[in-house]
């Protein structure tokens, strides 16, 4: 591995929880945006020696990635892309400027989820592993889909709460 | 009634909001950039709740049994951390493409990724003229030594052998051909409108913007030579592209001295109607194309042909220049149809 590719994937490894989130923000389909982050990965390494290091490598990795959505989206007409583009490039630009620390604060994620339990945690697995969405899990848990979509709601809200507490404790230490 | 942000935010990321909120949604995030960040931050977690929640089921650590899910013994065991399913497939591809440079050649993944990159250099904004070369005569050069009227009393096409090609944004483009007696023979549009000036007679103009594009090859599928930026899109679906590079040829440079790369584009299927190869020469650091070939191309109810298109030059050519009036005296008659 010669240097420049070495310089590429470090920077790659720190900004793909950002490109990874905004790649999910409008390729909803999982499955689909594992490839397309595939893609983005490919393209900033191959393309690496364009990059100006006097500039934010995220800001010029969501470039990329939003070439690659555009793609996408050209590519495989039955999906939907909700979002225009200067919808696309408002969301590029607030991912850009999330600072690292909201990625980082997400290592407290997993600790969080253990604090789970019962019928939150069931949500939370057929939400996030089997890829369900509330109609498919309403019908599985004697649930309306109403009030499965708000218990999601809820149960994020509480993660982000857990999150942000560990942080500050962390913070405080 | 407007909803809360919060419940459209989370709506969205369980693909249930109705069209009404989507549109909510969207005016929300662009109202500030303090919204969109908050959308972000919603989007950081909810992206990194799947790597987790998958990772964690990997490790039993999370894996729930429901009624619906008794049976899913085989399907825990097959699921994996996806967080390391992911990061796998990217350090995969990764290293695939650091092997592949290595060695030269570039696989599909890496010439869409070029490809995609022409695609928007050639949606940059200026002027390029091209020359068009026919290969190997065929029709061409019969009907330059014996040209014959068509079905219908038509005159024959003007040879497109050294034809010029002038393209703007993919709307406009002048087409420059030399009659068999050697008077110029041009046809264009300016966006709005499309337009022929024959060597005599009135000049033609009309709304219809394909009516006089139809001498230009390239309009029977998706491939109009005028507009580049479609045509290389269209490629993406129907065709297999790869990439070709010319390590150590000291010629394979473009006129400002880059090194030129060049991406091939090979037909998927034969029903479908597009030349049967395309090859596209650009130069690597500026992505601009220097030559594009296309093999067996259709062109009206003429034989197939091979031709290419060479840049001559990249340059502003004025407000005017793809209205017809440019191109004829002004006092040539113009009939509107």
């Amino acid at each position: 591995m010669d240097e420049s590719t070495r310089k590429a994937t470090r920077h790659w490894t720190l900004a793909q929880p950002i490109v990874s989130a905004f790649v999910t923000s409008v390729v909803r389909d999982f499955t689909a945006r594992d490839d397309v982050l595939q893609e983005i990965a490919v393209a900033v390494i191959e393309s690496f020696d364009r990059y100006d290091p006097e500039r934010p490598f995220i800001g010029w990795a969501l470039g990329i990635a939003q070439n690659q959505v555009g793609l996408y989206f050209r590519r495989v007409r039955r999906d939907r892309l909700v979002f225009d583009e200067q919808t696309m490039a408002n969301l590029a630009t607030a991912f850009s400027s999330l600072s690292a620390d909201q990625s980082t604060k997400l290592d407290h994620l997993r600790d969080c989820l253990q604090g789970l339990e019962g019928r939150a945690k069931q949500l939370c697995e057929l939400r996030y592993q089997r890829d369900q969405k509330p109609a498919a899990i309403a019908s599985s848990v004697g649930m309306s889909a109403n009030s499965v979509a708000k218990a999601l709601q809820r149960i994020r809200g509480q993660l982000r709460e857990c999150i942000d507490r560990k942080s500050a404790v962390e913070g405080a230490s | 009634m407007a909803t809360d942000p919060r419940q459209l935010i989370s709506g969205y990321c369980d693909e249930s909001l109705t069209s009404d909120e989507e549109r909510q949604l969207i005016d929300w995030i662009n109202e500030s950039q303090e919204h969109a960040q908050e959308f972000a931050k919603a989007l950081l977690l909810h992206d990194r709740l799947r790597s987790e929640v998958g990772a964690m089921a990997a490790t039993s650590q999370m894996a729930v049994p429901t009624p619906a899910s008794l049976n899913s013994t085989r399907w825990n065991r097959w699921s994996r951390s996806l967080t390391g399913l992911v990061s796998a497939a990217v350090a995969a591809a990764i290293a695939f493409v650091v092997i592949w440079k290595g060695i030269g050649e570039s696989p599909a993944s890496a010439a869409i990724v070029e490809l995609n990159r022409i695609i928007a250099a050639s949606a940059q904004s200026f002027d390029r003229t091209f020359r068009i070369e026919v290969e190997g005569g065929g029709q061409e050069k019969q009907s330059a030594k014996r040209p014959r009227p068509t079905e219908r009393g038509r005159p024959p096409k003007p040879p497109m052998n050294g034809a010029i090609l002038h393209i703007r944004d993919g709307r406009q483009f002048v087409l420059v051909r030399t009659e068999f007696d050697g008077r110029p023979f041009v046809t264009g549009s300016n966006g709005k409108t499309s337009w022929a000036v024959r060597p005599d007679g009135p000049v033609r103009s009309s709304t219809d913007l394909k009516r006089f594009s139809h001498d230009l090859p390239g309009h029977e599928h998706s491939i109009p030579l005028f507009n580049i930026q479609e045509g290389l899109e269209g490629l993406l679906e129907a065709y297999n592209v790869t990439l070709q590079t010319f390590e150590g040829h000291r010629d394979a440079r473009s006129s400002d001295g880059d090194p030129v790369q060049m991406i091939i584009a090979d037909r998927k299927s034969k029903s479908y109607r597009g030349p049967s190869r395309v090859e596209i020469r650009y130069a690597l650091q500026s992505g601009h194309i220097q030559q594009m070939r296309f093999v067996d191309m259709p062109y009206d109810k003429e034989p197939r042909l091979t031709l290419t298109m060479k840049l001559v030059e990249e340059q502003k050519l004025g407000p005017d220049f793809f209205d017809h009036d440019a191109h004829h005296a002004p006092d040539r008659r113009v009939e509107v149809e």
